[in-house]
């Protein structure tokens, strides 16, 4: 992959006025697109401890401040009073840099672009969770190609003559 | 002159993605872990379920990559058999070497898998070529990872003096302590790398944006406060500023780390069979991006020693994913010491 | 309450002192009621005060006055001339040799000596390790720190041949080795040439958070907890479980704290008690948090199950 993102800023008027508008649609946004992908992208077990916790990211160029929690339908947003479990802060760049994988996150954070403020172990499994999100996988699984393979009959009695998944289970915490 | 024999180079993956960029990027082998208190990384969210490790193990193998396994904490009489399950999951899963520190679980593996390679882990504190050859000896180990207190000039007498192949931390995080010796984070958090896989622990940090700075605490020990223009660390206890006699400085290590690019010539000379890479914390993007340029160094160090030069294109990519301000050459540059 | 008639033992020197100092010291130590003496040097191989011919005059002397004297070997091996000064001291065989480092393991079994104590750095965690150093020739181990009581009762239970265990139950607790000299690099100076600042630091050099909180001791490449290690409280508890205590030298009255561990043995004076009188000796907060599974710097007090 030869494109990278170019540095940037949105300039402060942005924020200032940003920061004005109600936060609401902002973050229905977001919990959408999260739970599209919750399930399928980002398993349910393994983000149950974000349950009922407060999360808060400030887009801090956009003027945006994002409160939501994982509720049990799903990422839903929250009032914003009351101290977050977790606050991630960054530029708008650097969370497309994170989500494209051009950036590590620890990078970032060492750089101090990237804040994060509260529970630490809310933190870790996010950005676990999100580093082990199998995107080539994704693709091949889910892509037009994948859905195509899917629509197909024969697919399915090619499924039945598989040897059945191994149960091993790896050691539960 | 070249080198004798190819240098292989050792990263880590925290993950699926992470394994499938490391293998992408050139490294030869990769080093992973299961999703418990196994090896020495127990983050949340971290490492990798049955699934993924089978599906990790084809997709090295298919490029003729070796998968390593980190099996390198201490299991207690109560929990033993959860890491003797672990060794015989790695032997059914195809894994290539299982990298251990444990005598107990060494003397398991060899007796019950004697087919299945042993790597004697940087926890398994092995200093000096008498250590090594002691757990040659009883576990048939074939390759020791060198804790990072030693000097370029030791582990040369160190290699010379035992069969067993060496391989040596080249990049990332630094253990300023011999590593599985080191019961400072039990200490301050009841939680150890030995027996729980952990150094300063996620759920023990706070970190709190006060007007003093960006306080880091470790179960409420302050660790550190960062100015707004100072690059942060890992809360790890050893890098924190301290007060000792009035002073208020770096008093164990600052937040570095290790990069020895520029020792690669003296390093194969030594005899140096594989480099290490730290960082199974680290995302997918890191991952790619020191795989990268290791593997560009190694590959220029190959064709042709004598010519071989750090290029600034190499450094300026490994500062920017570093920890702290700085690098250091560690240990293995006597003035560290 | 009845306790397990356990022997005591006074550990190695960790810190620098003069050879005045540790001759004297020693001359102490040989009317204390220390069943066992470990001595030699287990942190630094450029401490020479006393050289290892030194160290084998004062175990005759402390050998002469009936104690059974250790020789403790060095916990982290970096060089040939560190293992030359291993290979010494294995090759004598007039005392007992306390292996800190597994090149030490290797010597001794090699020797066929059959007598060895398993040093507290060796990472015994486990009845199956703790049976490979005993098949090694050791006849006595000494737990890591980070042991919690109750992890040890369960390899206790699952040897099948005894093996006499011993558990430091005083002192500032050595928690890390490194390459690096902390006492040199605080006075800006490299190991190599480090002008042996760690000399005359009786109990090494406090170590605070920048919120003046006390929280380690640097020792020159050893860094140890700034609290003391104090298992007076929990004795009862953890005689079951011990057949030797260990005491940690400090700068001063160590034959005190023998003496105050003796009489708690023997029954003369209440654990609970002797906790309380010991805090004269003490030259910091008192912790037991391994002890009871808990980060090492608690204090968790028996009598009233809280946690400090």
């Amino acid at each position: 992959m030869t494109f990278t993102l170019p540095a940037f800023t949105l300039p402060a008027t942005v924020a200032r006025i940003a920061a004005r508008l109600p936060q609401k649609p902002p973050t229905l946004a977001l919990t959408l697109a999260l739970n599209l992908a919750l399930g399928r992208i980002l398993p349910r077990e393994d983000l149950a401890p974000l349950t009922g916790r407060h999360l808060r990211l400030n887009v801090r160029d956009a003027g945006l401040s994002l409160d939501f929690t994982l509720g049990e339908r799903g990422f839903q947003a929250c009032a914003a009073d009351g101290k977050p479990d977790l606050t991630l802060t960054a530029n708008v760049r650097d969370y497309l840099a994170l989500a494209l994988r051009e950036e590590d996150a620890d990078t970032l954070f060492f750089a101090r672009r990237l804040l994060m403020e509260g529970d630490t172990e809310l933190g870790l499994l996010v950005k676990n969770t999100l580093d082990a999100v199998d995107w080539e996988a994704l693709q091949r699984d889910y892509g037009p190609a994948a859905l195509v393979r899917r629509a197909n009959p024969l697919t399915h009695l090619r499924a039945l003559r598989r040897v059945p998944h191994d149960p091993t289970h790896a050691i539960e915490h | 002159m070249t080198p004798k024999q190819r240098i292989e180079l050792v990263c880590p993956a925290g993950s699926l993605p992470a394994l499938k960029s490391a293998v992408d990027h050139g490294a030869d082998c990769v080093y992973v872990g299961f999703k418990d208190a196994t090896n020495a990384r127990n983050f949340t969210g971290l490492n990798f379920d049955p699934t993924a490790m089978r599906e990790g193990v084809r997709y090295a193998h298919a490029k003729q990559r070796k998968v390593l396994l980190a099996l390198n904490t201490y299991p207690q009489a109560a929990n033993w058999k959860d890491w003797t399950a672990a060794i015989d999951r790695a032997a059914d899963f195809g894994i290539d070497a299982v990298i251990l520190a444990d005598p107990g679980l060494m003397a398991y593996a060899h007796q019950t898998h004697p087919q299945l390679r042993l790597h004697l882990s940087v926890q398994g504190s092995a200093t000096s070529y008498e250590a090594i050859n002691f757990y040659r000896e009883r576990f048939g180990i074939q390759r020791a990872v060198l804790p990072r207190v030693l000097s370029l000039a030791q582990i040369e007498h160190a290699i010379a003096n035992t069969p067993v192949e060496i391989e040596v931390f080249g990049f990332g995080g630094l253990c300023v302590m011999v590593e599985g010796r080191c019961a400072l984070s039990a200490y301050a958090t009841g939680e150890s790398p030995n027996c729980n896989g952990a150094c300063s622990p996620g759920k023990h940090v706070r970190w709190e944006q006060t007007p003093a700075g960006m306080e880091t605490r470790l179960n409420g020990i302050l660790i550190d406060r960062f100015g707004d223009e100072e690059r942060a660390g890992y809360p790890t206890l050893c890098k924190g500023r301290f007060d000792v006699n009035g002073e208020t400085y770096y008093a164990i290590e600052e937040p570095t780390s290790l990069n020895t690019l520029e020792l690669l010539p003296e390093l194969a000379r030594a005899g140096v069979r594989a480099i290490k890479i730290e960082g199974r914390q680290r995302s997918p993007a890191y991952v790619a991006q020191v795989t990268k340029v290791w593997r560009a160094a190694l590959d220029r160090l190959m064709g042709d020693a004598a010519q071989f030069a750090v290029q600034p294109a190499w450094m300026a990519e490994l500062d920017k994913v570093s920890e702290g301000r700085s690098h250091t050459l560690g240990a293995y540059y006597r003035p560290w010491k | 309450m009845e306790m397990k008639p356990v022997k005591l033992a006074l550990g190695p020197l960790l810190y620098y002192w003069s050879r005045q100092a540790t001759l004297d010291f020693y001359a102490q130590i040989a009317d204390s009621p220390a069943d066992i003496v470990y001595v030699g040097e287990t942190v630094c191989s450029r401490r020479h005060e006393l050289r290892l011919d030194d160290w084998l005059e004062v175990a005759q002397v402390l050998a002469d006055a009936g104690k059974e004297v250790v020789l403790s070997s060095q916990s982290l091996i970096e060089s040939e001339s560190d293992l030359k000064t291993l290979r010494r001291i294995v090759a004598q065989t007039r005392f007992r040799v306390e292996a800190n480092d597994m090149s030490a393991v290797r010597l001794l079994a090699e020797a066929g000596r059959r007598d060895w104590i398993a040093g507290p750095t060796l990472n015994i965690f486990n009845p199956q390790t703790l049976g490979l150093m005993m098949e090694a020739g050791a006849s006595r181990w000494v737990i890591a720190p980070e042991m919690t009581g109750a992890a040890l009762a369960d390899v206790r239970a699952a040897q099948a041949a005894p093996i006499e265990t011993e558990i430091m139950a005083w002192g500032r607790l050595p928690l890390a080795h490194s390459a690096r000299c902390f006492t040199a690099r605080h006075f800006n100076l490299q190991k190599d040439t480090c002008e042996f600042r760690c000399l005359g630091l009786a109990d090494g050099l406090a170590l605070r958070t920048r919120e003046g909180e006390a929280f380690l001791t640097l020792n020159g490449v050893q860094t140890q907890s700034a609290r003391v290690y104090n298992l007076l409280a929990d004795l009862p508890e953890v005689c079951r479980s011990a057949e030797i205590l260990r005491i940690s030298p400090q700068g001063s009255h160590t034959a005190n704290v023998l003496e105050l561990f003796r009489n708690t043995i023997d029954g003369t004076i209440p654990a609970a008690q002797a906790f309380e009188q010991s805090a004269q000796w003490m030259v910091d907060q008192p912790c037991n948090g391994f002890w009871h599974g808990r980060p090492g710097l608690e204090l968790h007090q028996v009598a009233t199950s809280t946690c400090l």
